[in-house]
Formats: C-alpha cells, structure tokens, sequence
C-alpha cells in the first residue's frame, strides 16, 4: 500500500477522535528555534535570510511548526489537531533521508495530562491496528522520574542543573558523571590565586560590566562555587545511584515494584513515584510494553512521558511520541502550555507491511 | 601546463619564512625573479615545478580546485575548511614550525570561570536571566562550533571576526573569542585568558597535497622529505 493511502486511513481514525486537521508553516522563523536550541540544532536545518535579512529555514519538524500555528493563531484553550507533511532535516549520514513524511497529532493547552497522554497513545495503537500491523513492541518512558531523582540527591545545586540539562547528551553526560566521581571539577591552587583578585574586585564598582557580566554576578557566583559541598565519597555514591538508575529496564507490569525496590536501596522519598505515571494503566493492555529509565534521552524536548512503537518483525519504527509542557513557553509564550503528541513514520510503514 | 608541478607557497610573514628556509635546507634554491611583488618563482633543480605565493587560506582553497598540486600551509586551515574541500587534500607531512593553537579565551577578570564546564553553565545563566545566548567572536566558525558542542556547551552564538579578535570582550561585540596563538601574549596582553581544558586544535604548518596530484607529484624530483 501507497503512504498516501495509509495517510487517508489514519487520518480518518484522527479525525473520527475529534482531532481537527492543521496545516502548519513550511518556513519559519529560525530565531524561535535556534534561541531555544543553540548552535547543535542549527546544523540539522536548512535555514537561510530572506530579503529583508531574517533568518529563516524550512520546517525540521512538524510538532514544533504546529506549536508555532497554534502560537501565531492565539488559540484559546485546548486543541486537539492532527497534521501530514514533510518534514526537512539535514544528516550526516547519507542513509538517511532529508524529507521525513510526518503524520502526527498534537494536544496543546490541556491540563488533563494522564488522560491526554493515554489518548495520543491509543489513538496511535488505534491507527496502528487499522493498518493491520499486528506484532508490535513498545518502549516507553518518562523523562520527569529522572528529574525528581536528582532533585531528591544531596549535591550542589550547580551540579543537578548541570546533570538535568545535559541528560539529553548521553554521551557528555557519562563525562559529567565521571567527572562527578572524581571531584575533578575545581582546583585548589587556581582557587587561591583568583581569591586574591576576588578581595581586589570587591572593591570595584559592582554594577561594572566586565564583557557582558556585572561584577557582582561574577562574585557571586565565584563565592557559591568555592563553598560548594565537595566530597569525594559522596559524588561517587551519587554517580553510582545515577548509574543504576538509568539502567532500570522492564516489562511495564513490573515497573512500580522496579521503581519501588530502587528508591527503597537507596533510601531515596518515595513520593517520586506516587504523582507519576499515566503510562501505568498500559500495563492492562496486551502489547509487550518495555518500560526504561534511558529511554527518551535523543530529543530535548520532551518533558514527561516519551514512547515509540516498532514492528517486532523487523525494527521497523512506526511512531513515537511525547509530552512536551515547556516547549511553546520556549517559543514565545508567556504562559506555561502543557502539550502531548505523537507522529506516525509513514516512510516506514510499507517496509513493514511487504 | 599538465605537466608542470604547481606549488603553494605562503606569501606573508613568519609562515613564508619559515617555508622558504625548509626549501633551503633540501637544497632547493627559489629563483625568485622580482622582488616582493613577484607572485611566482621557479626552482634551480626542478625545472618542471613552478612556485606561487598565496596567502595560506587561499593554497587550501587552490589545492581543492586542483590549481596547486602542492603546498605548505596550516593544519588550522585545513581543520577549518568545508567539508568538500578537505576531502580533496591529504596532509604528507608535518613540519616543525608554524605551532600554534586553537584556544577558547576569556576575559581575566572572570575569575569564576576556569573550565569549560564553568563556560557552559555561564551561558545558561545569559539565557536564562538575561534571554541572550553567549557571544563567541572566532575566525574559526567550524571548529569552534565542533569543539563547544562535542562539551556540552550549546548556549552561544558565533560572531565572525576577520582579525583583532583579542579586542572583541571589550568593545562589546562578543563575550569570549577563540583564536589562534602561538605565545599567548596577544592574549595576555588584551587582558584574555585561556581556559585549562580550552584548547581546540594544535596546529602546525604541513606539506598538503592535492589528492588527484598524489601520482604527479610522487613522479617529479621533489626530495623525499616532502612526502
């Protein structure tokens, strides 16, 4: 079967769950994107200035270009759409495709959060379903368990900004770690020295700016990173919680007792899990669901539940998806929007279905 | 023209100098025939080689094209350019002069600020309370954004500087450089400091060559301690 003709029937199942169709921008404004992602982001896009000198780049993802519509529209309230079209990212590797067909569904501006991310999840199933995929397996997990975790650790609070925003780098992250366990991080010698132009500074006018930084915030910060609580034992029991946190992976129905047995050892508060988890009433559905800590680490977006569906025959992505309640306030909104979504590779799908 | 070896030569400063003296001390003689306006030369034992004075960006950009077959200029430059253009060139050797490194330096008086860990978390602050993303001026765009991104550091944006770097913190036109320096006194000097783990690139001059010349140039006379 054609994508196009998968795209009609999926559509239909949207449309049948009260999800109302968006078309969103092909261009857009890259300063929203690039603001929020930085420089790494950038390398993904094709991005270029129009005539009057505005950086601009072609949509690299359709959740994000329907965040922008519903921003630009100045939507009230909740709403639930769905969307098709392509999506352009560059890659290094020549494998990969720079135009990505999506087809997804967003709801934007709902507090119902466990409701809302159950019915993105079963109306992808939904869809799935109808286009008679039957062997799926289905990794899922949520990216807030580790934020509470290295809220509930006793290190400096620089650290947990640090190790919070970076878990999305797998790699610098097991860097961070290592360097976590070692106390690697400040030097006594270059301490000392600098405590000396640190008693000249003070007496400098505080409101002076030194490239861009007030004397006072440099201080400041200068003073909170020599009286940071350092010892060697506890970044290593700290590094090694981490570890071991991140490696918990399990059937779903085994999740709560995983979680439980882990903060249990480490004599971690247990109100982590008790707010958590809509995705545990999956655990009653006959999919072979695998629950993980690791899981969702690759885009930085998401803030809550992340899950991704792939054929068992053979590896086949076929969707995936996630909650994401900071991303329109990084685009520009004042207020705090929650949001959830999902799309659908359709790119994929006739590999599967052969 | 087919079969005549093109060589690239730096034409300014130490780097010249220090490619000529190399020249020298494998015997080969440049009879250069004007003064310093002269862009071309021709070699006393290699009669089928030609020499051309170019500025050291400008022998990479030729080696790419195929205009030179070979020529000596910086490991930076190389790093630095596109992609495609790297692709084409190989380095055969590394000499012993023009070291100088790539560094990320920052003002002095940024005392709380030692390592790039200290830089990343910096520029969360410029975001977070300021809604800015740290300026970093560079004539070195690609390496920069390599390095900062390979260390977590995301948070920035590139400013393009085509020289006097050092002075950028201080005018107001970025926050931090990176740059190239052989001494660290510029730098000193501009009240800039390297960061300990700031290093990008250690750079060096290199004999370069084109990849489609690999088959003329290892045919002609040039000594073995080009290759």
């Amino acid at each position: 079967m054609k994508s196009k003709n998968y795209s009609k029937k999926i559509s239909k199942i949207f449309k049948k769950r009260g999800f109302v169709f968006l078309e969103p921008d092909v261009i857009l404004d890259s300063n929203y994107i690039i603001q929020r992602s930085g420089e790494n982001f950038k390398k993904l896009m094709f991005t270029f200035e129009d005539d009057s000198g505005k950086n601009m780049c072609l949509r690299p993802d359709l959740t994000v270009a329907s965040c922008v519509k519903y921003l630009e529209e100045n939507t009230k309230g909740t709403s639930k759409i769905y969307y098709s079209g392509q999506a352009y990212r560059k890659s290094n590797n020549s494998k990969d495709s720079i135009v990505n067909n999506q087809l997804g569904l967003e709801i934007i501006g709902s507090k119902k959060k466990s409701s809302d991310d159950r019915e993105i999840i079963d109306t992808i199933l939904k869809a799935i379903n109808k286009i008679k995929i039957k062997k799926i397996i289905i990794n899922i997990g949520d990216v807030s368990l580790f934020r509470q975790l290295i809220d509930s650790l006793k290190i400096p609070e620089r650290w947990k900004l640090r190790l919070v925003r970076h878990f999305w780098r797998p790699k610098y992250f097991e860097d961070l770690l290592n360097r976590l366990e070692t106390n690697s991080d400040i030097d006594p010698i270059a301490v000392d020295f600098d405590k000396k132009r640190f008693s000249e500074m003070k007496k400098l006018n505080q409101n002076e700016e030194i490239a861009g930084r007030k004397i006072s915030e440099i201080l400041s910060r200068f003073d909170k990173k020599i009286s940071d609580p350092r010892s060697f034992a506890e970044g290593k029991k700290t590094a090694k919680i981490i570890r071991e946190f991140l490696e918990i992976s399990c059937p779903i129905g085994k999740m709560d007792k995983s979680l439980k047995n882990f903060f249990k050892k480490y004599n971690i508060k247990k109100n982590i899990i008790k707010s958590k988890l809509p995705i545990k009433s999956l655990s009653k559905s006959n999919y072979k669901i695998i629950f993980s800590t690791n899981f969702g680490r690759d885009i930085e977006y998401y803030t809550g539940m992340v899950f991704e569906i792939s054929a068992s025959k053979n590896k086949q992505k076929i969707a995936r998806g996630g909650r994401y309640d900071d991303l329109l306030k990084n685009l520009g909104s004042k207020k705090n929007i929650p949001a959830v979504g999902a799309a659908i590779y359709l790119d994929n799908l006739s590999k599967i279905t052969q | 023209m087919k079969d005549i070896l093109t060589i690239g030569l730096p034409s300014k400063g130490r780097l010249r100098e220090s490619a000529l003296n190399f020249f020298k001390k494998n015997n080969l003689e440049l009879a250069s025939k004007g003064g310093d306006r002269d862009y071309f030369a021709s070699l006393n034992k290699l009669p089928k080689a030609k020499v051309i004075y170019l500025h050291a960006r400008e022998i990479i950009e030729r080696l790419g094209d195929g205009t030179l077959d070979i020529g000596i200029s910086g490991l930076d430059l190389l790093s630095e350019s596109a992609i495609n253009l790297k692709k084409r060139i190989e380095v055969t050797r590394k000499l012993d002069f023009g070291k100088a490194n790539l560094v990320v330096a920052i003002p002095n008086d940024w005392i709380d600020v030692q390592t790039i860990a200290d830089l990343e978390e910096v520029s969360f602050y410029f975001r977070d309370k300021k809604n800015l993303r740290l300026r970093v001026a560079t004539k070195y765009p690609n390496l920069t954004n390599k390095f900062f991104t390979a260390k977590g550091v995301t948070q920035y944006k590139i400013i393009l500087s085509l020289g006097a770097t050092e002075t950028y913190p201080f005018t107001g036109s970025s926050e931090i450089i990176t740059d190239i320096t052989s001494t660290g006194s510029t730098l000193k000097a501009n009240n800039l400091r390297v960061l300990k783990d700031g290093t990008i690139l250690e750079s060096q001059a290199c004999v370069l060559i084109s990849k489609q010349s690999k088959k003329k140039a290892s045919e002609s006379d040039l000594p073995k301690s080009f290759f």
